[in-house]
């Protein structure tokens, strides 16, 4: 008996442990990755502006400054132009993509044609590649399109390369039953109806997935719009930041603050559809 | 017979080689001349504009819509608009122009602007025609100067000319300088004359406040403002008659290692931060905090540092009451800061002109050539002055202004400036001193005893020269 009682306590002991563990790791975990955003936050409402003037790790004083100028001194940095071209860029890139990149997984899971198999193996390898590797060939190009300097040349290029990544989107077509398109099809229904009545209504998660990924990478890219755009009125938040002087970090940090604020209301907006549609495409029932 | 075969071929190809780079260089001159001389017809083009790339300070502070705006009503009867290219300063010609994608004319430093030669992104300029001509030194042209087939060419008009100064605190000179620091009664602080004093107050500072408080604080791994050390006991970047011959690198010549004991020295009275770029950074804010009691860099930050200093809580006009800037102080001739036995002689340091130029690819260069006419006019520039704080490379606006900038032209005219080198290879030349600085600098504050000797230390400045010899032509450059 007193064996038995002391065995439960050992578990118990043990189990303590286990959690306390976990815990203390967790919390370190979450200290490393927490930090630099709070740090960042803090300084973004430094009131001299300077990393130099902080007491240790945090600002000495706190104000909006860096907020308000961020708006309303625009001569050098046109910090809400910047804004909104990422916005326009983002928006439309978001739509093409999706469009694009979901038509290309239906096409790849409902179609069987010729070289399919390659074209998919095909896709995966170029998918490895690293998007950077091509920029001086996009440059040209795109010279000879006159398409540098122009908005609508980022679009292009962001909207062209969604449906590389097309998998996870035909993972999750695949387990839609095949039935559904048969009966519609014996009703007389087009594969365009097929896939706008019936399909599109059933891959929701799937779309908001889509045109999620497909908005959070034109909003945070830099290396292509700095190669491509010129004129300072069309720069992008991330290329305007990156051009500040080197006295402005806490406009800096404001704007980097400020750009996020987007992200994260989409994100708590759609984060149920999102979570769906992730773990919708990587089983296959 | 066996013998005068190859021989003769050999001559034949010898004379066909010559008579082909002849041929060539003669190309090229006639090239670049033709391209001159035909695009510079004196007929202004009508109805166009022209995109002006100028540096972020000019339009922050207002002067660059000045200046369009007075250069567009004075042209306006000819169509002519001169507009803000609002690209980024550093914008690259040599990328975007051949696209069309770049400025009419563009203001940038020398080297900037002469490494466009090559790709002929630049045009040569008939600057005997241009009103400021006369005006500035020989110096400040050979900037902008490049020879092709033995010919001479001009393709920047020099506007300012940059050289490191120092800055420091008047405020935080000891209340008793005049009677312990002015050896020489001559009523100028002795740690703003010579690098000695400099030395030692900074020493005393740094001692008095436990390491809280700094002397002469900066990065001293900083290529551009360290190279003067070595420069001045006779180092060179490159040598050859117009200091472009990359073949002959030339930090370690005569005494040139005396540069690198200074660097040495000056980094026991700093701290760690001199071996990298943070005291570049962080100097505007530590000398408003009077953390640091002086610094050097380029004239054109010092509204940095009165900012600074506002927001440090000072008013306006006590900053600017306050904080000084004067010309460089003296090196000590033993090459030793603590040995002022010898004397003490000018400092060289590593300067700029920064000037205009105009792009191979405008389709207006009769009127870009007007509107350079126009800026390096003597109104514009004296507003550029009066507005800026530039020191002008018009020797005419430099004597009425006085003070630094007639210092600054001297110092051009006379040598203790020595204009960054308008040649590619430049770029090889930082990394190697740099990271030979920060080594020398961290050895002095970690005691690893690496570069105590004065062998050891000219032994480090010859392995940079080799290494940058080796960047230039290891692949055949």
């Amino acid at each position: 008996m007193r064996k038995a009682g002391a065995k439960v306590v050992k578990a118990k002991t043990k189990r303590a442990l286990n959690v306390l563990i976990t815990y203390c790791i967790l919390i370190v975990v979450a200290f490393v990755f927490f930090f630099p955003c709070l740090w960042l936050i803090l300084a973004s409402f430094s009131k001299s502006g300077s990393i130099y003037s902080f007491d240790g790790f945090f600002p000495k004083e706190y104000g909006f400054d860096a907020f308000k100028s961020l708006f309303t001194d625009t001569v050098m940095y046109n910090y809400p132009r910047w804004f909104l071209n990422t916005l326009f860029i983002a928006v439309m890139s978001c739509v093409l993509g999706t469009l694009l990149t979901i038509l290309t997984a239906y096409c790849m899971s409902r179609f069987r044609f010729r070289s399919r198999k390659a074209m998919m193996k095909a896709t995966l390898v170029l998918g490895m590649f690293p998007s950077f590797m091509g920029t001086i060939a996009v440059y040209l190009i795109m010279t000879q399109f006159g398409l540098i300097n122009q908005q609508w040349g980022l679009i292009l290029i962001y909207s062209a390369q969604a449906p590389m990544g097309y998998m996870v989107q035909k993972g999750f077509f695949d387990t839609i039953p095949y039935s559904i398109d048969e009966a519609a099809r014996i009703d007389g229904a087009s594969n365009f109806t097929v896939f706008v009545k019936f399909i599109l209504p059933l891959s929701k998660p799937m779309l908001v997935y889509t045109a999620l990924t497909s908005f959070t990478w034109p909003w945070s890219d830099f290396i292509l719009p700095k190669m491509l755009l010129i004129d300072k009125d069309l720069y992008t938040v991330a290329v305007g930041l990156m051009s500040l002087g080197e006295t402005e970090f806490a406009r800096f940090a404001a704007g980097s603050i400020f750009i996020a604020i987007p992200i994260i209301v989409l994100y708590f907006c759609l984060v149920k559809y999102m979570i769906n549609g992730m773990s919708a495409g990587a089983v296959k029932e | 017979m066996k013998k005068t075969l190859p021989a003769l071929i050999s001559h034949i190809a010898v004379i066909l080689a010559l008579i082909i780079v002849m041929g060539v260089l003669g190309i090229i001159a006639a090239g670049i001349a033709a391209d001159g001389n035909e695009k510079f017809t004196g007929e202004l083009e009508r109805n166009v504009t022209l995109h002006i790339l100028e540096n972020d300070t000019a339009k922050e502070q207002g002067y660059l819509k000045e200046l369009l705006d007075a250069f567009n009503s004075e042209y306006a009867e000819y169509g002519i608009t001169a507009v803000d290219a609002n690209m980024d300063q550093y914008n690259d010609l040599e990328k975007n122009g051949p696209f069309g994608y770049g400025p009419d004319v563009l203001y940038q430093a020398n080297d900037a602007i002469m490494k466009y030669v090559d790709g002929k992104h630049i045009l040569p300029l008939p600057v005997e025609k241009l009103e400021c001509a006369e005006s500035i030194g020989e110096k400040a042209w050979d900037a902008y100067r490049a020879t092709a087939g033995g010919e001479s060419y001009t393709f920047g008009v020099p506007v300012n000319i940059q050289q490191p100064l120092l800055y420091y605190r008047q405020d935080l000179l000891p209340e008793n300088w005049e009677t312990e620091w002015d050896e020489n009664d001559n009523g100028v602080p002795d740690m703003i004359e010579n690098w000695s004093a400099l030395y030692r107050f900074s020493k005393q500072i740094r001692e008095e406040s436990g390491g809280t408080k700094y002397g002469y604080m900066k990065s001293l791994n900083d290529g551009y403002f360290a190279s003067g050390y070595f420069f001045s006991y006779g180092g060179y970047v490159f040598g050859g008659e117009d200091g472009k011959d990359t073949r002959d690198v030339g930090f370690s010549k005569n005494d040139g290692y005396k540069g690198g004991k200074i660097i040495r020295q000056l980094a026991t009275v700093m701290n760690l931060e001199c071996t990298e770029d943070t005291i570049t950074r962080n100097s505007y804010s530590r000398m408003a905090q009077g953390t640091y009691f002086a610094t050097m860099t380029t004239p054109d930050v010092y509204t940095m540092f009165i900012k600074e200093m506002v927001l440090a809580g000072y008013s306006e006009k006590y900053a600017l009451e306050n904080l000084k800037t004067v010309d460089v102080p003296a090196l000590p001739v033993s090459g030793d800061l603590e040995d002022e036995s010898q004397g003490f002689k000018d400092m060289t340091v590593m300067g700029g002109v920064n000037g205009y130029a105009i792009s191979s690819y405008t389709k207006a260069p009769n009127a870009s050539l007007a509107f350079v006419n126009f800026a390096t006019s003597y109104k514009m520039i004296n507003r550029r002055c009066e507005l800026l704080g530039i020191s002008p490379a018009r020797s005419d606006i430099a004597e009425e202004l006085g003070g630094l900038n007639r210092v600054i032209n001297d110092n051009l005219a006379r040598g203790t400036i020595y204009v960054m080198p308008s040649v590619r290879a430049l770029a090889q030349v930082w990394t190697p001193l740099q990271t030979y600085c920060a080594k020398l600098a961290t050895d002095a504050l970690s005691g690893t005893g690496l570069y105590v000797t004065d062998e050891a230390i000219k032994q480090g400045v010859a392995n940079v020269d080799k290494q940058i010899y080796d960047a230039i032509h290891t692949l055949g450059g």
